[in-house]
């Protein structure tokens, strides 16, 4: 069943100068959904754009088949869509359970403590930072964070940008890891990468975006060995196998 | 040598403290410096000075220079000076705001601090006036310190405003919401916090908390419409000090001017009282722009 469906999105931060230029996806429940492209092509736009933090000039956002394309930023979250941005995705100057607590804050005021409790079961190593300030986490454990904190109000979408940024290959292993586990308890993950290979190991389908809009889509397990891929990541076009 | 300064440091330090706090705070999350905010300490004051005449005389609390109609009317005179507050914001502040040049909310905001002064004036005569013309007698505490009751009970009220506040941010979902929106709006946003409630909390806060500096200063001092613009100078540079968007930093930013201020009446003359804010300001801004308790800007 779709739960996110995005029609012809135009999208962009100045009247008149499109960045996403009619882009349209969809993702089903419990599927993870990668959203690959060049630099510029505008990925982190397009989520943006569905998130509420860039205008949208044209084009139609659904969720669960409700329109929400004018719904703002802060209320998109009490609909289920949660948002992890690339850089800058936690409050610094918040100590681990605070950065929680804020972002519990839409739930019922006697849900929160118990779920604050869940998240730290679900990464222990939060748990154990618990009274530190964010801003002195590792990469990791701000990816971790920032992922506990979206998860905190059980959005029935979560969506990503960029989540490997500046992490080891090692780390990036262990964020992928933990999104898979995530995806198994039905939750629908929307996930933009420049990595493409660690993404298309976890997700189940694929989009390449060149120019704002979709160029390709395809089920993530094959679309390594598309020639698009390969020209775009490879610098150069190789035959489909 | 006499350390009766320390306690008229201490005593300026609060008020200031008091109308920093609305200054970091607006700073930090409307991104923008208020220069009306010390016409909201008249304006608080001299409303406090309306109700008060509504309410009617009354005896003092003993050994208080005031009573109950004034603790009375501070608490409503909070509520009008955030009314002003609001008004201000919608009739001005939000919409400039809303074309994204801090600038002319800065410009904005040195007219509206005329326009609230000149009202004032135009209302109430330039002329100062008093909450109460008895003479206090102040009583010696040791080490050369006398104290009046006035103002041991202005350092409580300072003293319960500052933890309440400290409270308030730290324990509320409210305060960490906003200490979250001042860290980063668009994050503030996509985790559901309501920017329209965050920005209405600010300036009732900011506001009412510039209220009861402004009566702390009309009880010890006097009442005048100038009496917010003359604690401007001194309110910004205890905001700098303390580090912007720290509360805590803005009490004790506070302190330091109001104790250096008193400190430099009593060693090197009152004519250099002024210059203190300023010196002191000056060289934050050289040695450690960031101030006592902020942090560098990304």
């Amino acid at each position: 069943m779709t739960i996110l469906q995005v029609n012809g999105l135009v999208a962009g931060y100045e009247p008149g100068l499109s960045i996403v230029k009619g882009a349209s996806i969809h993702a089903a429940e419990a599927e993870i959904v990668v959203i690959l492209g060049p630099n510029g092509a505008g990925k982190s736009s397009l989520i943006k754009a569905i998130a509420g933090l860039v205008p949208i000039t044209a084009g139609q956002v659904l969720l669960d088949g409700h329109d929400i394309t004018a719904v703002p930023a802060h209320l998109k979250i009490r609909q289920g869509l949660a948002f992890v941005p690339q850089t800058e995705n936690i409050f610094p100057l918040m100590t681990v359970e605070e950065n929680l607590h804020v972002a519990g804050g839409i739930l019922p005021r006697a849900e929160v403590a118990p779920r604050i409790a869940e998240m730290f079961e679900t990464f222990p190593d939060l748990a154990r930072q618990r009274a530190l300030m964010a801003g002195s986490l590792s990469g990791g454990q701000r990816q971790m964070l920032a992922v506990a904190r979206a998860l905190i109000v059980r959005p029935r979408v979560l969506m990503l940008d960029e989540p490997s940024a500046g992490l080891s290959p090692k780390l990036v292993e262990q964020v992928f890891a933990r999104l898979s586990e995530i995806r198994q308890a039905g939750l629908t993950i929307v996930l933009v990468e420049q990595n493409a290979r660690a993404a298309l190991a976890i997700g189940d389908r694929a989009y390449v975006l060149v120019e704002g809009r979709e160029a390709h889509e395809g089920p993530a397990k094959t679309l390594w060995d598309n020639p698009l891929i390969a020209e775009l990541y490879l610098g150069h076009r190789k035959d489909a196998s | 040598m006499s350390l009766q300064f320390l306690l008229d440091g201490l005593i300026a330090g609060a008020m200031i403290g008091l109308g920093a706090i609305g200054v970091t705070l607006t700073y930090s999350i409307l991104r923008f410096s208020n220069f009306a905010h010390g016409d909201f300490m008249a304006w608080g004051a001299y409303a406090a000075l309306a109700v008060v005449g509504a309410i009617g005389g009354s005896l003092p609390m003993a050994p208080l220079s005031f009573g109950w109609p004034l603790v009375l009317a501070m608490i409503v005179a909070m509520g009008l000076t955030a009314l002003l507050a609001l008004g201000l914001d919608w009739v001005l502040f939000a919409r400039l705001r809303a074309r994204g040049q801090s600038i002319i909310v800065v410009m904005a905001s040195f007219g509206a601090s005329m326009a609230l002064r000149s009202l004032l004036e135009f209302m109430f005569t330039s002329r100062p006036t008093y909450f109460s013309r008895a003479i206090q007698i102040a009583q010696p505490v040791g080490l050369g310190i006398r104290v009046t009751a006035d103002q041991v009970a202005l350092l409580l009220l300072t003293l319960a405003l500052v933890i309440g506040m400290h409270l308030f941010m730290q324990r509320s979902q409210r305060g960490r919401e906003m200490r979250a929106y001042s860290q980063n709006p668009a994050l503030a946003r996509v985790v559901g916090i309501d920017v329209a409630k965050v920005v209405r909390a600010t300036w009732i806060i900011g506001a009412a908390l510039a209220c009861a500096s402004g009566v702390m200063v009309g009880v010890l001092v006097q009442i005048r419409p100038l009496m917010g613009l003359d604690l401007l100078l001194p309110i910004f540079a205890a905001a700098i000090l303390g580090g912007i968007g720290s509360v805590p930093g803005a009490v004790l930013g506070g302190l330091i001017i109001g104790l250096s201020e008193a400190a430099a009446v009593q060693f090197v003359g009152a004519e250099w009282r002024a210059a203190v804010a300023f010196v002191i300001l000056m060289a934050v801004l050289l040695v450690r722009p960031m101030g006592l308790f902020g942090v560098a800007e990304r």
